[in-house]
């Protein structure tokens, strides 16, 4: 079955503007949606949440502090689904919790080139 | 068996640790660091949330989400230079009273007491009313500022300007996060009292139609004042009565709006969806809030369970209501000016007792005060009491009258409803 990887991005500055309220009731629809997921057997990964700060090694081999994309742009987390082809991955990412960003859904190459 | 699943968090737990840790950090570094607190405390609650979602719940979170909040805290005043001086002394700022900052999340008994002086503080008496119950909604409930506007009916700008204009005040008259002393306590707790009664009531009013939020204010005013009601000093007759009257309105939350949102009058309600529980609790407040000289919050709760006791709107004990009223109106020296919607009640209350001409005089008395020239309720109470006497050409005139003044969707809808049942077809 192909796999797929989940990247969200763009995600920080909106989770700074939630509630505690609603922080909650977006961490439990999260905690829901990887329970399913386990279960299902469809989630292969739950994956993580990234710190916005880090370092980049660039071709030269030089590394600098980074990366410092813009900030809808940056890659905030990301999880690994199966699913049967793009289509299913996208009902599969339909289903998820609202990221506050978009989720990018892209497949991992060498699955289906096998 | 009980099933052991993995830790769970209570309902409201991310809003009340939001709470407890601006209160405790704010008391350690004082007000005027107010909101720099706020944003690491907000930090440390999305830290929370992503870490949490993914690996599960931790053990402990409450002690989880304080290490991380004041870890924070004391990073960004270290980065502010202030650190020296704030953290290093044996006076850990200006404003606080004592240096005080566990490194492990503080026992429940040092978090209720920090909570209690964030009570005094976001009720201070140099804050405008208005300013003290956004802020208390802000620091004590964890409302964030679209929520106070939602919950206000107020303007975002204006629930920002509105918080503001409160923490500027604290900072600049270096308000300490302390109890009030034993000289003032009295007058600072009327003021609290004043602060989350009507805080209670913003929530409770439906003449802008059902909104969830406003249901959550209710619960938080009713919150914190069972906190002052537990408390040695604080929980005095009359915030025991406040928590009483709070309780039993609140019995009567659901069954006030329908499945579509529309709010539903106390004779119409389904009385099976009262909250027998809460009833209950409000019974056993207003038990131990006795005084031999009531306060109007005693009569009020006593009024609200009145309702709450009876089985149908026609098996209310309209005589004992009246009594209460009678009561609750002798304590204003000028009832007529200052207390005219306690009269208005009370005139409903003998027209359906069957005693329109008593209800007549009531309302013939605050016709002209300025607040209820213009209120649809008058015109309500005067439709009913034509109704009950079986007059139904002036009943339709009077509710007619109020279909004038009303303003509220909800209201319109409810009165034209009425006038449809009414009209001969």
């Amino acid at each position: 079955m192909p796999k797929f990887m989940f990247l969200y991005r763009g995600e920080c500055k909106r989770q700074q503007e939630l509630s505690p309220e609603q922080m909650q009731q977006a961490m439990e629809g999260w905690r829901d949606w990887i329970e399913g997921g386990k279960q299902a057997g469809w989630l292969l990964d739950a994956g993580d949440g990234l710190k916005p700060e880090g370092r980049v090694l660039r071709p030269d081999r030089t590394v600098t502090d980074g990366p410092f994309a813009e900030s809808k742009e940056l890659v905030g987390g990301y999880c690994m689904i199966e699913a049967a082809d793009l289509d299913a991955a996208e009902t599969v990412a339909l289903s998820m919790p609202d990221t506050g960003g978009n989720v990018e859904i892209r497949e991992l190459a060498g699955q289906s080139m096998g | 068996m009980t099933p052991t699943g993995p830790p769970q968090l209570v309902e409201h737990f991310f809003r009340h640790e939001s709470a407890k840790l601006i209160a405790v950090l704010t008391r350690a570094f004082g007000v005027r660091h107010l909101d720099l607190i706020e944003d690491k405390v907000q930090e440390a609650l999305v830290a929370a949330m992503q870490s949490w979602r993914q690996g599960g719940i931790p053990a402990n979170p409450a002690g989880w989400i304080y290490r991380v909040a004041r870890n924070r805290v004391l990073d960004a005043l270290r980065r502010e230079q202030t650190f020296q001086r704030v953290v290093s002394q044996v006076q850990p700022s200006e404003e606080a009273t004592e240096p005080w900052l566990p490194d492990e999340q503080p026992a429940d008994e040092q978090l209720a007491d920090s909570v209690l002086r964030m009570i005094f503080v976001c009720c201070h008496p140099d804050l405008d009313r208005r300013s003290q119950i956004a802020l208390t909604l802000k620091i004590l409930c964890g409302f964030s500022l679209a929520e106070i506007a939602r919950g206000l009916l107020i303007s975002s700008e204006a629930a920002k300007k509105r918080v503001q204009r409160a923490k500027r005040a604290l900072a600049k008259r270096r308000v300490r996060i302390e109890l009030p002393p034993a000289a003032e306590l009295s007058a600072r707790l009327a003021a609290v009292h004043e602060v989350l009664y009507l805080m209670f009531n913003e929530g409770y009013s439906t003449s802008h139609g059902h909104e969830p939020l406003r249901d959550d204010i209710c619960e938080e005013a009713a919150r914190l004042t069972h906190l002052l009601a537990e408390h040695e000093t604080f929980g005095t007759p009359e915030t025991r009565a406040l928590l009483a009257l709070m309780l039993a309105h609140s019995a009567r939350l659901d069954a006030r709006v329908d499945a579509d949102g529309a709010v539903i009058l106390l004779a119409d309600q389904d009385r099976a969806k009262w909250d027998r529980n809460l009833i209950r609790f409000a019974e056993m407040w207003l038990e131990r809030a006795k005084i031999t000289s009531p306060s109007r919050f005693h009569y009020e709760a006593a009024i609200s369970l009145s309702h709450c006791h009876a089985q149908s709107i026609d098996a209310t004990d309209w005589a004992t209501i009246i009594r209460y009223y009678d009561r609750l109106i002798s304590l204003f020296d000028a009832p007529l000016d200052d207390a005219p919607l306690y009269v208005l009640n009370r005139a409903i209350a003998h027209g359906e007792s069957g005693d329109p001409a008593r209800a007549r005089v009531d309302l013939a008395a605050i016709r002209q005060h300025p607040d209820l020239r213009n209120y649809f309720l008058l015109d309500c109470a005067l439709a009913r009491l034509h109704e009950l006497e079986g007059d139904a050409a002036a009943t339709i005139a009077a509710y007619e009258r109020a279909l004038e003044v009303a303003t509220a969707p909800h209201e319109r809808a409810l009165l034209t409803k009425k006038l449809e049942r009414l009209r001969p077809s």
